[in-house]
């Protein structure tokens, strides 16, 4: 009944983190970058939602959609300045300027923020849903429905609005696109936009049960990567499996190892798969 | 009949169902040059990686000098003495001249025996005076002859040339082919592939004829010219 | 033979600048910081620049040659400098079997591979508390002055340490570059295909340079501990702090060449440390900015480092000056 009662916890944070590793993986998806700084947006999404219920009393998960919408337009100003200028250069500088975008960001949000950690109080924040033996606490049911909720919207928009089949195209062929009067920039802007977007809305729906400060992306990095190369980089079904899969992992790993190194098992994971198959990622990438 | 040095027995490789190559088989003999054509995607470039290690091949085997090489990893069957030149011009761009020929030397000698042993390769193809320059700033037709001094260097004993005439002019042509002939008088096995029809009959004893990845016909220039389906294949539309 | 000559006398220059400064003092303490950083950069030079492939794990190693010097000395007296040893041989075989999954990685793959690695090992550290002293980290036992154990109450013989510690590295560094193995490397990172057809066996060549570099940046790791008396995982094994900073100090610079981490370093390190002074509390996050601005900027402005920006600057001036 434990195994079974870690799975059911493992399949609620899977899908936030499907949620936020969809970001990384649309933006690798769009434009082959991968972007070390994602995990920095979905800290600044839960400050967001943080500052909305502090001021604006608004609960988190309505909160998320402020988040979405803020960071989605800073996302769209980073693209135009930083990440649209090293598309075509080496990987090198690809690397270095989202990992500068990452220590940028950490070290704003310290500064401008403070290093105390703050969470939000709700009235459902202790309430459990009870299913025979199992038990489901709401704040995680409820993080789950809305990353389900926010995964459902993403393909609606990418699959039957002209703006999704665009981003798709410009993400098969840049140039082809181009010629079918699709403004590839731009489409690359609202990939970005979205990809952090929806990474800031998985961070705000799990403030509820999560505390924020200015390093709290740092614990979601590796396993945002694990999530994706699991998945496979830039297919966002596969980023909603490997997210399931990655919060299953984790979650029944800690029936048999000790917590600190339920991590342990995650990069594991991610080592081996990277190892064994290679080539099929990559593949299945470009 | 001199006995081969490369033998090529029913080499095929398959990409996903597509069959690149199908069943190939020849045999080149030292001194001798051979001429492999056929028309764009018969699977030339393939077949020439495929002999060098860089494609393993789904079914065949390659012998260089009677041992078996299928299936090495490039830089082993380069060591036994087989190796090839690229057909888009593979160079160490940010490298001198002189510095990719070494590369190649490296393979034979150590760092200041192989600078001499490329400047000795270097000078046998005419480009001993721009050993310093930087392979990015030669002309195509210089970097195919960088390509040819660079495999040179690793001393081969079976050499694959695959299109370096490409974008030469006339009198540049007749140089590379008399290196050829001067390389096959050394006893080295060249396999040649071009487009230039001119050049692969007046330069090779013998020809392949590949098409859609299966030899269809072999022999010697004239007979390859009256051959009806190499005729058919590929000599109609492009040898007049 | 010009260069001789320069080396020369910067390295003179290097030696007796500390006379002049307060052998306790925070400006030794501020060089001996940058010199044991040059040398990071440079063993990380050896991967990123001359392979380019970019790794982000080199906390690994240095981590791995920290915690196993310290370890020996504390639970067995074991002097640093065979820990050193000791460290910089685990520090290989970690290299060398992390080659295998990482062989056909390339790019990004190989950033995250590594990154994955070294977290990997920050996390052992953190729970493995027995051993490790887990998320507290491990102080070194006191016991100055001691060469044998390698402590001194003064920064000095610590600052001449380091300096050779860079000569060392940088030795490595050229010997490499002008040798058989360095050839190759720049035959790999052009062309791996063409050059495995012209001879080199590029497995060979990726694991010889990952492990060489993998060994140098644990005796870093060693001197670091030695150095600084106390490190958590975090310290050693983090990826900011080191795996991250290692790279931009020889990108900074100017990656490939040996005077890029040496011109990195003196300018991050004594940058770093001067926000920290000078702005107190939240000095930290600051400098920390000023570093990420500062690599985006240069990223941006000219990718291959600050030395080919001003030799650019330098011949641009030439030749408006000719013309």
């Amino acid at each position: 009944m434990a195994f079974i009662q870690a799975v059911l916890d493992g399949l609620m944070i899977g899908g936030v983190y499907a949620v936020i590793s969809i970001g990384l993986t649309l933006v690798f998806g769009v434009m082959g970058i991968v972007n070390f700084a994602q995990a920095e947006f979905l800290t600044l999404g839960m400050f967001v939602a943080y500052f909305a219920w502090k001021f604006l009393g608004l609960d988190p998960l309505i909160g998320s959609f402020l988040s979405f919408v803020v960071i989605f337009g800073l996302g769209v100003v980073v693209q135009m300045t930083l990440i649209q200028r090293v598309l075509n250069a080496p990987p090198v500088a690809q690397i270095f300027v989202t990992v500068g975008l990452l220590i940028v960001i950490e070290n704003l949000t310290l500064i401008v923020f403070g290093s105390d950690f703050h969470s939000v109080t709700t009235s459902y924040q202790t309430s459990t849903l009870r299913i025979g033996p199992l038990f489901i606490g709401i704040p995680y049911l409820a993080a789950f429905l809305m990353a389900l909720l926010s995964a459902a919207a993403l393909w609606l928009f990418t699959n039957k609005t002209w703006y999704g089949r665009a981003m798709r195209a410009t993400a098969q062929d840049p140039m082809a696109a181009n010629l079918m009067g699709i403004n590839a920039d731009r489409m690359r802007q609202i990939a970005f936009g979205l990809g952090v977007g929806m990474t800031a809305f998985g961070g705000a729906v799990i403030l509820p049960y999560f505390t924020v400060h200015p390093t709290v992306g740092h614990q979601f990095v590796v396993l945002m990567f694990t999530v994706v190369v699991l998945g496979g980089l830039g297919s966002v079904a596969g980023a909603v499996v490997g997210g399931f899969a990655v919060g299953v992992i984790q979650s029944v790993s800690t029936l048999f190892f000790p917590i600190q190194l339920q991590n342990l098992v995650l990069f594991i994971v991610f080592l081996t798969v990277l190892a064994v198959r290679p080539t099929g990622l990559i593949g299945a990438a470009r | 009949m001199r006995q081969a040095i490369l033998e090529v027995d029913g080499i095929s490789k398959h990409f996903g169902g597509l069959a690149a190559l199908d069943s190939v088989s020849f045999d080149v003999a030292p001194g001798e040059i051979v001429g492999l054509i056929g028309p764009n995607g018969a699977g030339k470039s393939t077949l020439f990686s495929t002999l060098v290690g860089l494609h393993k091949p789904t079914d065949g085997t390659v012998r260089l000098e009677g041992e078996d090489i299928t299936g090495l990893k490039p830089h082993k069957v380069a060591a036994r003495g087989l190796t090839k030149t690229f057909q888009n011009v593979a160079l160490f761009m940010e490298a001198t001249v002189l510095d990719n020929v070494l590369i190649g030397g490296l393979l034979r000698a150590n760092v200041h025996d192989a600078r001499e042993l490329a400047k000795t390769c270097l000078a046998r193809v005419g480009l001993a005076d721009i050993a310093g320059k930087k392979a990015a700033d030669l002309s195509f037709p210089e970097r195919a002859r960088v390509e040819v001094a660079r495999a040179l260097a690793t001393k081969p004993k079976g050499l694959l040339l695959d299109e370096v005439m490409a974008a030469l002019n006339r009198v540049e042509m007749e140089e590379i082919m008399d290196l050829i002939r001067s390389l096959s008088r050394d006893g080295l096995a060249v396999v040649v592939v071009e487009h230039h029809m001119h050049a692969i009959m007046t330069l090779c004893e013998r020809i392949v004829v590949l098409n859609f990845g299966k030899k269809i016909a072999e022999g010697s220039p004239e007979e390859i010219a009256r051959h009806p389906e190499v005729v058919r294949a590929y000599l109609g539309q492009e040898y007049e | 033979m010009k260069w001789w000559i320069t080396g020369a006398v910067v390295l003179v220059a290097a030696a007796i600048v500390p006379t002049f400064l307060d052998p306790t003092g925070y400006a030794i303490r501020v060089l001996t910081l940058a010199l044991l950083f040059a040398a990071l950069g440079q063993a990380w030079n050896i991967v990123g620049g001359l392979a380019n492939q970019i790794s982000l794990g080199h906390a690994a190693f240095f981590g791995l040659g920290a915690y196993t010097s310290t370890i020996l000395l504390i639970n067995f007296g074991l002097s640093p400098w065979i820990g050193m040893l000791a460290g910089a041989a685990i520090a290989a075989v970690a290299a060398y079997l992390l080659s295998f999954p990482t062989m056909k990685l390339r790019g990004h793959y190989f950033a995250l591979a590594t990154l994955a690695f070294s977290e990997v090992l920050r996390v052992i550290a953190g729970s493995w508390t027995s051993v490790t002293g887990g998320p507290v980290g491990l102080s070194v036992p006191f016991s100055p002055d001691s060469f044998w154990l390698l402590q001194f109450k003064s920064t000095m013989p610590y600052y001449y340490i380091m300096l050779g510690a860079l000569v060392v590295i940088s030795g490595v560094f050229v010997w490499i570059r002008h040798s058989s193995l360095g050839y190759r490397l720049r035959a790999l990172k052009e062309n791996p295909e063409a050059a495995e057809v012209v001879g080199v066996n590029t497995t060979q060549v990726k694991i010889s340079a990952a492990v060489i570099s993998a060994a140098l940046t644990a005796t870093l790791g060693t001197l670091y501990a030695q150095f600084t008396y106390f490190f958590d995982p975090e310290a050693v094994f983090g990826i900011i702090p080191i795996s991250v900073r290692a790279a931009i100090i020889a990108i900074l610079g100017g990656a490939g060449t040996v005077v890029g981490p040496i011109i990195g370093a003196f300018l991050i390190v004594p940058m770093e440390e001067m926000a920290n002074v000078l702005l107190s509390s939240r000095g930290a996050g600051l400098s920390q900015l000023a570093f990420g601005v500062m690599l985006i900027a240069i990223i941006l402005i000219e990718p291959r480092g600050i030395l080919a920006l001003i030799t650019n600057g330098v011949s641009r001036l030439r030749r408006r000056k000719s013309s």
